[in-house]
């Protein structure tokens, strides 16, 4: 019987208390002795011949017969009013459908409580006519021909300006600080802290302002079917997807169907439906035609989110001998001119160390711009930046080893929470990570030519546990073939693929007999968004307790073939394909022999993730060190090798899991060496929307990158043993890279990224001193 | 003797693509990425950022690789474009593509098939690449997701599995 | 993003090609910068006229005890040709080839095109900020985002050169050839570009780069023989591993006595100009000496004369004379 229960969630550094629904049909946790079949092993993915013949369908790809393409005209400057549109002539020319506007509104003009084509224009990028064509040269050619008066306002492009005195409103009517008093976290006291210390370290730190550039820019395509409204849409959530979609146009949630089958990256930009969906469903039931909206790549950079830029400083106290009596945190962050209140940057202040005294304080202010999005790990990046370079500086300072530091400092239970974990492997991951490095790194011989080399490394902590609601349907057919139906969705870490091992897992089939059907909100019951590294963590144990569901309706039949009617289905177990009476293992059936007594009908079971465990706190960890070569002449900054240890649980796929700890990694390269989004302080507008101007890595940028996990199954979180790892990857990389730049040359990088400009100047600034 | 200009509306095109003829009404201003996308329905060749700075869109134009987002369409009648679906043989897939399989070289597979289509011209050239020949042939297409490290592991198993098949 | 609407014809001949240029009619090349500057909407010519069908200028053939290549071929051709990359004079030229964009870039760009790239400034590029090179009032650079900027040559426009050939192939004394309707023309590349403050204004607005008439095609480019007994090098620094515009780059092209004195020197710079930058004091604090470490230091002191950073890129001044010793260090194992 199912029963209500509350339960604590972490998602993104903050703790959510959810009452769910707990119908999880009982399942014995995988233990870490427990012999697997598939789950554990280095698989390649189910859906790879698709992935490398082109064959696999994005939203980009999607084309219906007498589909429209639509696009949205935008403000050419960071801050105006509209105070006239004329559009005769672009509607009066070949191929132009529909143009709505904001003195033409579309039927629906309003998105999650914001109001679309409104009077003010309040970033570059926003919203002011939506134009619908034959195809897309017709609809820019459209786009041209529309004539926008405005009166341009003064405007805000970053923090400086939205916090000075008198400065321009970003949004009028509106105070510049959304957050004046700012997100504080406390315990102890600062003061305190300082009294405890001997050694104090306060440095400052500003990190980039980075894009996603989801190769796949965000897109939709839109088609009735009568009153059903079918979505293609670019997404991490199909089922957030539906609930804003349905919400805006005031249709009831059955009657939306999200697919997203292929995306082309996410990376915490796509999460639900945006105006360009909104309004390419809006047209298409308009018109009676399929609709397609995507952004084109300069789009996606002004209208599609960013990790905002921070402003931090960082406060660590400690004793003679290394113990921390303060972190203290401060950061402060613009996220837009409908942004929200930042970051929780100073999440990994309260949690990666054992201290008495901590306080951390994110404020956010609006500018002029689009607004920021969750990207990757959000506020871990850049706190964990600014922290673990400031741990190192204190290292520094103390003479201590910086890994001798941290373990000092060793937390064995979750300091915010004041609860054991259910596991942490970080301490195995410093291990492990230490000897494939070889750290303490051995002194080099004095270099000769203008190439110095370091050595660094810093620390991680994320959440990553995951929790309900998350469910699972599976059906089981006559001939030993499984679907499995989960409203999750694969973003390129496979989780297609890895939900599919622990279905074949658990239901003891071979794993080509087990389809794996997400990306879809139709057929599959609910699956939570792919953010906060919950995916397989939420749904796998949901995937076990359907497949077990179904194992017990198959053993009630087995029972019967095996003369044991009424048998306790707990006597039997499932191993190599076949169902085994325990008491007498002589008695068994293979299950496919079981399976076609069914005729030609199929067993449908549903399952669903239990509660995360009480008063326990589920994370994960893990350790990069790092080597780089900096030239001292040139300012060049060469990322050469990083060992990555993590600590994420059960690993079910390691070939899978070693590939999203190279994204995460890469992506720290480039948050670290080369990736800064540039607004024109002069103009406010953006000048580096496109992919030549905001450098992400290529291929040569690549380090060499060994990927190792402690791999000990956390049972306690979860009756798989596994927690996610989108995110723990890219969070410790920055910091490390500048913790080995400080190694080899002596100068600390507080500002990121670590140009040559930048190393140079630094550089200069070190010697003069 | 004088130019014949054709266009701006749309000329009647023939494109020798993966070894067939197509016909196309086109006009002179359309890429050879929308002509494959939009008329042809080959949409596994992908538009990344339509300026030349992803490698998404990356064709093989008479045996070299080339954005398709920056080359006009007009002007590949007469060329021999290879496409990321004209790479396999039928079902049989082609060394690369195998090999993109069994290392996980790819991760959202938005890039995949512009990577395979310049592994596939890279090892064309250059049989048995180092890796640093791989880095440097592989630098025109991005991976957001990062899957590099995962993709030269790919680059070098293919070019030995070919060398297996020629040898 | 939507290329305006245009009528294109396939070349058959320099003649009739000539005859039809004009400020609405465009040769295209291998279109890695016209139709990137179409799609922005920053240029809008009636007409193309694919020069890729032209018979000649495909090629490299020897010349005058050098080379003459054609402007049509493609970066990855030159930088395969024999007679190029065999050839240690031209080692410059090839490495500042395949320092350039990317591989299929490579293999789509013709030389020619490469040498009349415009800018690839932020602010330029950006259809919304009228700046003086698009005929506007003012360098958006100068007293904004300037740190890939210029430093030597002054305004209005201080956007770099963006080309690596052109600066490998200035410090090897090359010069280019123009047809227009009235005949041939050879100009040295010192001549071809303009720095901003000379030229006029084109019919579009635009401030150009070279004197290149708008009738007028760069056929061939010329390298003298006596580039031929020289030993030269390019460096490049970037941001990115590759792919990427130079931070600063350096070409060098020196002759050798036997007994190790530089008997001929031709330094030339990029990303620190608005045109392709002749060092000439470090050419001076060459000639003469030997590469000692003492002399190395003396030119990286020279190469620098006469830079005025702007607010972001004072960076440069460090880089250029890194880059030149980097050049230079080749040589003095030898």
């Amino acid at each position: 019987m199912p029963t209500i229960r509350r339960t604590k969630v972490e998602f993104e550094g903050r703790i959510e208390e959810r009452e769910v629904i707990v119908e999880e049909e009982h399942v014995e946790g995988w233990t870490q002795d427990t012999q697997m079949r598939w789950v554990g092993r280095p698989l390649s993915r189910v859906d790879g011949v698709a992935r490398v013949t082109g064959k696999a369908g994005y939203t980009h790809d999607v084309h219906l017969p007498g589909m429209l393409i639509g696009r949205f005209l935008r403000a050419k400057q960071p801050h105006a009013r509209i105070t006239g549109i004329d559009s005769r002539r672009a509607a009066a020319l070949p191929g132009v459908h529909l143009i709505w506007h904001r003195f033409n509104l579309p039927p629906v003009a309003h998105l999650d409580g914001r109001e679309l084509f409104g009077e003010e224009l309040a970033y570059e990028g926003a919203e002011v006519a939506f134009v619908v064509g034959r195809d897309a040269r017709a609809v820019g050619d459209a786009l041209g021909a529309i004539e926008v008066e405005v009166e341009p306002l003064p405007f805000a492009p970053n923090l400086a300006a939205a916090a000075a005195e008198d400065g321009p409103a970003v949004l009028v009517g509106e105070d510049n600080w959304i957050t004046p008093d700012g997100d504080i976290y406390a315990r102890g006291s600062v003061e305190a802290g300082l009294r405890e210390a001997d050694v104090v370290v306060d440095l400052t730190f500003t990190t980039p302002t980075a894009a996603h550039c989801c190769m796949e820019t965000h897109g939709s395509a839109a088609d009735w079917e009568g009153d059903l409204l079918t979505v293609w849409h670019s997404t991490q959530s199909v089922f957030g997807t539906r609930s804003s979609l349905a919400d805006a146009l005031h249709l009831p949630m059955d009657k939306v169907r999200v697919i997203s089958n292929y995306i082309g990256g996410g990376f915490g930009s796509k999460w639900g439906a945006e105006a360009f969906t909104l309004l390419a469903a809006l047209a298409a039931r308009e018109l009676g035609r399929p609709v397609k909206a995507v952004l084109d790549r300069e789009e996606e950079h002004l209208v599609a989110g960013y990790r905002p830029g921070s402003r931090q400083r960082v406060r660590l106290g400690a004793t003679k001998d290394g113990a921390l009596t303060l972190i203290e945190q401060e950061a402060e962050v613009t996220t837009g001119a409908y942004g929200g209140g930042g970051p929780v940057i100073g999440g990994p202040a309260k949690d990666l160390y054992l201290c008495p005294n901590v306080r951390t304080v994110v404020r956010a202010a609006r500018a002029n711009t689009d607004g920021a999005r969750a990207f990757r790990a959000p506020g871990y990046v850049e706190g964990t930046f600014a922290l673990e370079s400031t741990l190192d500086a204190l290292a520094h300072k103390l003479e201590m080893d910086p890994l001798d530091l941290r373990m000092k400092n060793y937390a064995d239970e979750s300091p915010s929470r004041g609860e054991p974990y259910t596991y942490k492997g970080l301490q195995r991951a410093y291990e492990m990570g230490a000897a494939r490095f070889g750290w303490p790194p051995q002194a080099d011989a004095p270099a000769a030519g203008p190439w110095r080399r370091g050595y660094g490394m810093a620390s991680q902590i994320w959440g990553g546990g995951g929790g309900p609601p998350a469910n699972a349907i599976v059906k089981l057919s006559p001939d030993g073939t499984a679907e499995v139906l989960v409203g999750v969705q694969d973003i390129g870490t496979g989780t297609k693929t890895v939900l599919a091992q622990v279905a074949a897992e658990e239901l003891g089939l071979s794993l080509d007999a087990v389809r794996c059907v997400v990306g879809d909100s139709l057929p599959a019951p609910f699956g939570p968004g792919s953010g906060g590294s919950v995916t397989l963590a939420s749904a796998a144990p949901a995937v076990r307790s359907a497949c077990r569901e179904a194992l017990r309706q198959l053993i009630a039949l087995a029972a019967i073939m095996l003369e044991l009617e009424g048998a306790d289905p707990d006597a039997f177990a499932v191993e190599a394909g076949d169902i085994v009476y325990r008491a007498d293992p002589e008695k068994r059936l293979p299950l496919t022999q079981v399976t076609a007594k069914m005729g030609n009908y199929m067993i449908v079971s549903k399952g669903a993730r239990g509660p995360n465990p009480d008063d326990k706190a589920i994370n994960t960890f893990g350790a990069h060190f790092v080597e780089v070569a900096v030239n001292v002449e040139t300012g060049q900054v060469r990322v050469e090798r990083v060992v990555a240890a993590h600590d994420i649980g059960r690993v079910v796929n390691p070939l899978t899991a070693t590939s999203q700890v190279y994204g995460g990694v890469l992506m720290g390269v480039g948050f670290a060496t080369t990736e800064a989004r540039v607004i024109d302080p002069d103009t406010g507008l953006q000048l580096t929307a496109n992919l030549e101007d905001y450098k992400v890595p290529v291929m040569v940028d690549c380090p060499e990158i060994e990927v190792l996990f402690v791999d000990v199954a956390d049972t306690a979180a979860n009756s798989v043993g596994s927690k996610g790892l989108g995110e723990p990857p890219i969070i410790p990389t920055a910091a490390a890279i500048g913790n080995a730049i400080f190694d080899a040359v002596g100068v600390r990088v507080t500002d990121l990224p670590a140009t040559p400009d930048r190393l140079l100047a630094l550089l200069a600034k070190e010697k003069t001193q | 003797m004088a130019l014949n200009f054709r266009g701006p509306d749309a000329v009647p095109l023939t494109l020798q693509i993966n070894g067939e003829a197509h016909q196309v009404l086109v006009e002179p201003r359309r890429t050879l990425l929308s002509v494959l996308r939009e008329e042809l329905g080959l949409t596994g060749t992908k538009r990344g950022c339509g300026q030349g700075q992803c490698g998404a869109c990356t064709v093989i134009l008479d045996g070299e690789t080339a954005y398709a987002c920056l080359t006009l369409a007009i002007e590949c009648e007469g060329r021999e474009i290879v496409t990321i679906e004209g790479i396999a043989q039928g079902d049989a897939l082609h060394p690369v593509q195998a090999a993109f399989i069994q290392h996980d070289g790819y991760q959202c597979g938005f890039c995949t098939p512009g990577q395979v289509v310049s592994a596939v011209a890279l090892l064309a050239h250059t049989p048995q690449p180092s890796e640093a020949e791989i880095r440097a042939g592989m630098a025109g297409n991005i991976c957001r997701c990062g899957a590099y490290p995962a993709i030269i592991r790919s680059v070098r198993a293919a070019a030995e599995t070919m060398a297996e098949q020629e040898g | 993003m939507t290329i305006h609407r245009f009528a294109h014809a396939d070349a058959a001949s320099l003649q009739e090609v000539v005859a039809a240029l004009d400020e609405t009619c465009l040769p295209l090349g291998g279109g890695t910068d016209l139709v990137a500057m179409m799609k922005a909407g920053l240029m809008a010519p009636e007409r193309l006229v694919n020069l890729k069908t032209l018979p000649d200028h495909h090629g490299v053939r020897p010349g005058d005890g050098g080379w003459r290549i054609g402007a049509l071929m493609t970066l990855a051709d030159l930088a395969a040709d024999p007679a190029v990359a065999e050839a240690p004079a031209l080692a410059s030229l090839v490495e500042a080839v395949l320092d350039s964009a990317s591989p299929q870039l490579r293999t789509m760009a013709t030389l020619g095109g490469n040498l009349l790239q415009r800018p690839r400034c932020w602010y330029f590029r950006n259809p919304e900020v009228p700046c003086w090179r698009k005929g506007g009032r003012r360098c958006f650079a100068f007293r904004g985002e300037n740190k890939y900027h210029t430093l030597l040559g002054g305004g209005p426009c201080y956007a770099p050169h963006p080309s690596d050939p052109a600066v490998a192939l200035l410090a090897l004394g090359a010069a280019v050839r123009l047809s227009g309707p009235a005949g041939d023309r050879t100009l040295a590349l010192d001549d071809f570009y303009v720095t901003p403050t000379r030229d006029a204004q084109r019919a579009d607005g635009y401030h150009p780069v070279t004197v290149l008439a708008p009738d007028e095609v760069l056929v061939e480019v010329l390298i003298p023989g006596s580039a031929a007994n020289a030993r030269s090098a390019y460096v490049k620094l970037m941001e990115r591993g590759v792919w990427d515009f130079a931070l600063v780059s350096v070409a060098v092209n020196l002759a050798l006595s036997d007994a190790g004195q530089v008997a001929a020197a031709r330094v030339a710079l990029g990303g620190v100009a608005a045109v392709p930058w002749r060092a000439t004091e470090a050419e001076e604090a060459l000639l003469g000496g030997s590469l000692t470490p003492e002399a190395i230091d003396r030119a990286a002191e020279a190469v620098v004369a006469g830079t005025r950073p702007l607010e972001h890129n004072a960076y440069k001044v460090d880089q250029l004379k890194a880059a030149l010793r980097q050049a230079l260090r080749r040589w003095t194992a030898d």
